[in-house]
């Protein structure tokens, strides 16, 4: 065999296999960075628009769940929408609130069975129950996103390039984490 | 219900008779050509009335499983269905069949088994479905066409008033076939993406529809349910696709029919309220207002 085309075969195969493979990886793991954009930005539409419907119950339930109303008064940050630079984190303390909220209005209108057969109040509350379910999905999307490129991340050798273009795990956006937490916080 | 099982099996039973004579004569036929086969084709001269008794047992027995249909099964459904409609003679349109989404277009077809009415106010339609490609074969001496069933079983649709943008389908081995630009995506459970591929035109549809909850569901119908099962989630349409390879409220022959066989016809519509119930299709949300 020729000399140049055995150095020719050796090159493609030290330079070019890995060079193209290593292209492959890093396009995919952007892409997957890509949808973990896109699955944010889902929560946060889901979080404004639980955000708004909650603030249309909390002005409906004012008269009886009086605590609630003024501890969500109180978040007078968000009044203007959700902030494009709010983290993740912050996210989830946002996402947690609102549920304490809810929850205690949920508690106070048991009391009330008129306001509960008020037909404004139920429609609120179909509402709210959807866009929750929306939040949830949305939630859960971004998760699996997560999920998909933190697998790549710490997977040999693909965690090769990962660590050469500086990407690191992803953080999660829990559910749960202050959904518990006593309803008296303050904002 | 016991006497008229009774009159049924014995009338199967005479006709299962009548086959059993057919064929023995034609198989005696068979025998006495190879035996006689020096003095020409006289062995086959009890061939034709063999056949012929045969067929026309057979034909007394689709008349027979119709008239079960007819008088038993009717009955049945309308007491487990709301507003139950049953017609034996004929199935879904092939409009509804397609509409599913999981079906690729047939060669031939046949549809029977009509079955439509409200099971906990969801309104549902189903029907049985056969669906065959044509194949064509080139042999040394001409041309073979011949059918193979690639879908066998029921198709259901149901009322799914839950809105969502985009649309779904969760299936069993099988793609969509349709021009939408449907997506594979994996859902957080492994075991559901073991079971099922879902393609969605919309990601965030996927995981709004398929709750943890519903996808433990269709995973819990699935293990109840022999064969491949397709569901698609079409605009304010759930379409499920049972292919079991199995014809369904259909007499079996040489199968006594008592108790226990006839609780397997009432099995077939358990599982219509099986998937409103565990599908939740009869929660409010779901109903038209």
């Amino acid at each position: 065999m020729d000399p140049i085309f055995v150095v020719l075969i050796v090159v493609v195969v030290l330079i070019v296999v890995p060079l193209l493979w290593y292209i492959g990886v890093m396009n995919s793991l952007r892409q997957m960075e890509v949808k973990i954009n896109e699955a944010e930005s889902g929560i946060d539409v889901a979080l404004t628009k639980r955000f708004d419907v909650l603030t249309k119950i909390v002005n409906t339930v004012k008269g009886y769940a009086k605590h609630e109303a003024e501890t969500f008064e109180n978040v007078t940050k968000w009044r203007a929408g959700l902030p494009k630079t709010l983290s993740l984190q912050e996210k989830q303390e946002f996402m947690g609130k609102m549920d304490a909220v809810q929850s205690g209005i949920n508690i106070a209108v048991e009391a009330y069975p008129d306001l509960k057969a008020e037909k404004l109040f139920s429609n609120l509350q179909a509402s709210i129950s959807d866009v929750e379910e929306h939040l949830q999905a949305a939630r859960r999307l971004y998760n699996s996103n997560v999920s998909r490129i933190n697998t790549v991340i710490v997977t040999f050798p693909r965690s090769i390039v990962a660590g050469m273009i500086h990407m690191e795990k992803k953080e999660f956006f829990e559910a749960e984490t202050t959904k518990r937490e006593d309803v008296e916080i303050s904002f | 219900m016991n006497s008229e099982l009774i009159r049924f099996q014995q009338e199967k039973k005479n006709i299962e008779k009548q086959v059993i004579i057919g064929s023995g004569l034609s198989l005696l036929s068979v025998i006495l050509f190879v035996a006689l086969i020096n003095y020409g084709p006289w062995g086959l001269i009890l061939l034709v009335p063999g056949v012929i008794y045969m067929a026309l047992g057979a034909s007394k027995f689709k008349k027979l499983s119709n008239k079960f249909k007819h008088e038993v099964l009717a009955e049945v459904i309308t007491k487990f269905v709301d507003e139950g409609v049953f017609e034996p003679s004929r199935g879904l349109s092939l409009n509804t069949v397609y509409a599913t989404e999981f079906l690729k277009r047939a060669d031939r077809y046949h549809v029977e088994d009509y079955l439509a009415g409200k099971i906990d106010g969801v309104d549902f339609i189903s029907s049985d479905v056969k669906l065959e490609e044509r194949h064509v074969e080139h042999t040394k001496n001409g041309t073979r066409t011949y059918y193979v069933s690639y879908f066998l079983g029921r198709i259901f649709e149901f009322e799914f008033n839950k809105t969502f943008d985009g649309y779904l389908q969760v299936l069993e081995g099988a793609r969509p076939h349709s021009k939408r630009k449907y997506k594979k995506v994996k859902l957080e459970s492994i075991d559901f993406n073991k079971k099922f591929k879902t393609y969605t035109t919309n990601e965030h549809s996927a995981f709004y529809v398929l709750t943890p909850h519903l996808m433990e569901s269709l995973m819990d119908f699935e293990k109840n349910n022999k064969g491949k099962i397709y569901f698609s989630f079409i605009d304010t349409k759930l379409y499920l696709g049972i292919n079991n390879f199995k014809d369904t409220f259909e007499l079996k022959m040489f199968r006594e029919l008592n108790e226990s066989s006839f609780e397997e016809f009432k099995r077939e519509l358990y599982v219509i309220k099986d998937v409103v119930t565990e599908l939740k299709l009869n929660n409010n949300i779901f109903k038209k207002e």
